[in-house]
């Protein structure tokens, strides 16, 4: 995909979108200054493909590629790869485990093509052994993991970029930004209404809901973020039962009746993200969860 | 559908609940604490998570004065709150307090005139050649309502409400439900509405018979003894102590965004009120045909009245401006055909502060019934009124809106307005004194408000 930033007028300002991580993305900045506006798209896209080229697993030139490639020997890592880390280590030990960023390796066991091929049981206990964050050691300037473990930061990337891209472009503008990036947003402040400038009003988004009708759920928002995690299309299915792709670390298995989509309001993207996946760990209990830790959610069964 | 959870009996419910709420705090607090350490910002403030507006709230103070005439304070408050899924409430309350006096119905005449008050308790004097205003013209207005709007599915916006006011002499309560359907990418909004209102008016001194004469105190004892009707201690011969009417209202509306910059709708509304609709307070004169009064009777209109509105609107974003123009038409049975031109112009300013000029034209025919004096030799009719509001008028209005944003989220605006008046005569010819007198009187009045939004 070609690394370009498109910049489109609309009504209140500019839409600048760009591909990156897999998503499209838009920076939507309400502000009459085009040169600015795209200055804004730039900062933006460039934090998300420096993010992308850094920690995506699919490269192994990234970080992840290499500390993956280098599993069971300690390497070295810079201060942003610490702090990711240790961002995951303390996610980790705030979902009593169920939030691991080892948990990819389950996927030689699982392919979630929507096609019925169940894993057995000893393919699966194979794979156990090499799936425990506990099993990492994490120091300010190295990491170390076992050979054969693997870490992913498919679940928290994309979030992390959009807080980073935001803060980034806070540091440039006053105007009101809202950046979206594949369905996972945060937004600066609010819009001013376009008919009464006096007036401020809120970012309306429709978060598209990766579920089989299509669902979309129209969030209002003036500033803080919202991340949505979903089953999408990834599951399998076999008499009648349906596996989800949310798979429970402690078991291998996947966690029984999550929601199928699950978008969830808080301050950083990156908390958003974090809190989504956990819902979704809970499985038949997401919603009671999220609504017993006080958190605003929409969730679609 | 969510099914309940049994009840964990060797919990007691208050001790789990308590234990829970420390478990939440510690999740969030540890998130905002690992957030804060991986983007190096302070995100430790739920204020942060501004997602969802909280209350909303607008309020207004509004001054109405009619030189010589009505003056009325208004007092405003509306909250909005928004909830998950773009469910609103919206909740208002406003209070008004009228003092001063209105026309009685009454023609002017050369001499001086005394009228008895609604309670029958007193009496008050119009002096020669002026317009005769009842000025015991006082009441106290509370109004609370009710709004929720909630989507339905993609493409429907379902809304219900209620109503009530209340004066000393009258309570009206209602209830109105609305539906719409956006199309065409919502550039297509298609609306219906139902609105039902129940009026009850208890007027100060019973509800008189209709076009009955009203009575001075020394002509009490007469009409007694004249008249099988009760006539308790007032100034009116009663048929009942109060009445009431009922509303019923349908509204379809299209709307639909042309462009970028325009947006238009259209309306018709039908509009049903079965009932008391006499106004219990106003008189006819009946006068000779030297055109002095002989009596003043109540009046009577029919107990039924079906309106039709046309009501077509547009909004047209210029650069810096709107232009905002609407008209409506309405016609009803009682023949009274009404068109208002209304046209806002606001002019955007620097910072968010902005001024809207206010143009609005009214004019209407007189209703079947109204006539503004019932002549002595004349057969009573079965309807009659002299209350200038059904009868033939112009009015126009002229007024200007300031508006500035105070805080970030806070806005005030000020808005004065004139309004004038000019009630005319629908064909009458004003026989001996009348001739010289000005039965159709103009009225000004002036308009202040101020509101603030938080």
């Amino acid at each position: 995909m070609k690394r370009t930033v498109k910049c489109q007028t609309r009504e209140a300002g500019f839409l600048l979108s760009f591909y990156a991580m897999a998503s499209p993305c838009e920076v939507l900045v309400d502000c009459e200054n085009e040169q600015h506006a795209k200055q804004l798209g730039q900062i933006a896209a460039f934090e998300a493909w420096r993010i992308e080229d850094k920690y995506s697993r699919y490269q192994q030139k990234s970080i992840c590629g290499q500390l993956n490639l280098n599993a069971g020997k300690p390497c070295k890592i810079d201060q942003e790869t610490y702090l990711l880390l240790k961002f995951s280590d303390e996610c980790f030990m705030m979902s009593d485990q169920l939030f691991d960023i080892t948990s990819g390796v389950l996927r030689k066991a699982w392919r979630f093509d929507g096609s019925d091929n169940i894993p057995s049981q000893t393919q699966i206990k194979a794979l156990l052994p090499f799936i425990g964050w506990q099993k990492t050691t994490l120091t300010e300037h190295s990491f170390l993991m076992k050979k054969g473990m693997e870490i992913d930061f498919g679940g928290l990337g994309k979030e992390y970029a959009v807080d980073r891209a935001l803060q980034l472009i806070n540091e440039q503008t006053e105007c009101p930004v809202l950046i979206n990036f594949g369905g996972d947003l945060a937004a600066n402040k609010a819009r001013k209404d376009q008919q009464n400038k006096q007036l401020s009003q809120p970012w309306q988004v429709g978060v598209d809901h990766p579920s089989f009708d299509k669902q979309q759920v129209i969030v209002s928002m003036t500033s803080g973020a919202v991340a949505t995690s979903g089953d999408a299309n990834r599951y399998l299915l076999k008499n009648g039962k349906r596996y989800s792709h949310i798979l429970n670390v402690k078991t291998g298995w996947p966690v029984e009746k999550p929601p199928s989509a699950i978008t969830v309001a808080a301050p950083q993207c990156i908390q958003a993200g974090f809190l989504s996946t956990l819902a979704l760990l809970q499985g038949e209990n997401a919603e009671q969860f999220l609504t017993e830790q006080e958190i605003k959610f929409w969730a679609i069964r | 559908m969510q099914l309940n959870k049994p009840q964990n009996f060797t919990t007691p419910l208050a001790k789990q609940s308590k234990t829970q709420t420390s478990n939440n705090r510690a999740l969030k607090g540890l998130l905002t604490t690992a957030a804060c350490a991986l983007l190096g910002v302070n995100s430790n403030s739920e204020a942060n998570t501004n997602v969802l507006a909280d209350w909303k709230f607008d309020t207004a103070l509004m001054f109405y004065n009619e030189p010589s005439r009505v003056s009325a304070s208004e007092a405003i408050i509306a909250g909005t709150k928004t909830f998950n899924n773009d469910q609103i409430l919206n909740l208002k309350v406003t209070v008004d307090a009228l003092t001063g006096a209105s026309a009685n119905g009454a023609v002017t005449q050369p001499n001086p005139q005394t009228f008895t008050s609604p309670s029958g308790e007193k009496n008050y004097q119009v002096k020669a050649n002026t317009t005769p205003l009842d000025n015991t013209f006082k009441d106290f207005r509370l109004q609370a309502n009710a709004q929720w709007t909630q989507p339905l599915g993609n493409d429907y916006t379902w809304s219900v409400g209620s109503n009530l006011s209340k004066e000393y002499d009258y309570l009206s309560v209602g209830a109105n439900t609305n539906i719409a359907k956006d199309f065409n990418k919502k550039n297509t909004t298609l609306s219906a509405g139902l609105a039902l209102n129940y009026d009850v008016i208890n007027p100060v001194g019973g509800i008189a018979k209709p076009l009955t004469p009203m009575l001075y105190p020394n002509q009490f004892a007469r009409s007694v003894s004249s008249d099988d009707n009760e006539a308790d201690s007032n100034n009116k011969i009663t048929i009942a102590d109060s009445d009431h009417k009922t509303t019923a209202d349908l509204l379809f509306g299209v709307t639909q965004v042309i462009n970028r910059r325009m947006i238009m709708q259209f309306n018709y509304s039908l509009s049903q009120v079965d009932g008391y609709l006499t106004d219990p307070y106003k008189f006819l004169s009946r006068v000779n045909n030297t055109g002095l009064t002989q009596q003043y009777l109540y009046e009577n209109r029919p107990n039924s009245r079906t309106k039709h509105a046309f009501f077509a609107q547009t909004k047209y974003h210029l650069n810096n401006s709107i232009i905002d123009a609407s008209y409506r038409y309405m016609t009803d049975d009682w023949h009274i055909n009404s068109h208002t031109v209304d046209l806002h112009y606001r002019i955007n300013l620097s910072k968010g502060s902005y001024i809207e000029p206010h143009v609005r034209y009214y004019t209407q025919t007189a209703a079947d019934f109204y006539q503004p004096f019932i002549q002595e030799e004349a057969v009573l009719p079965e309807f009659a009124s002299a209350d200038y509001r059904v009868g033939k008028m112009d009015a126009y209005t002229l007024g200007v809106k300031y508006g500035m944003p105070v805080t970030s989220g806070q806005s005030m605006a000020f808005r004065v307005e004139y309004y004038h008046q000019t009630p005319k005569n629908a064909g009458f010819t004003q026989p001996g004194v009348l001739a010289k007198q000005n039965i159709y009187e103009n009225i000004d009045a002036v308009i202040a408000q101020v509101s603030y939004s938080f």
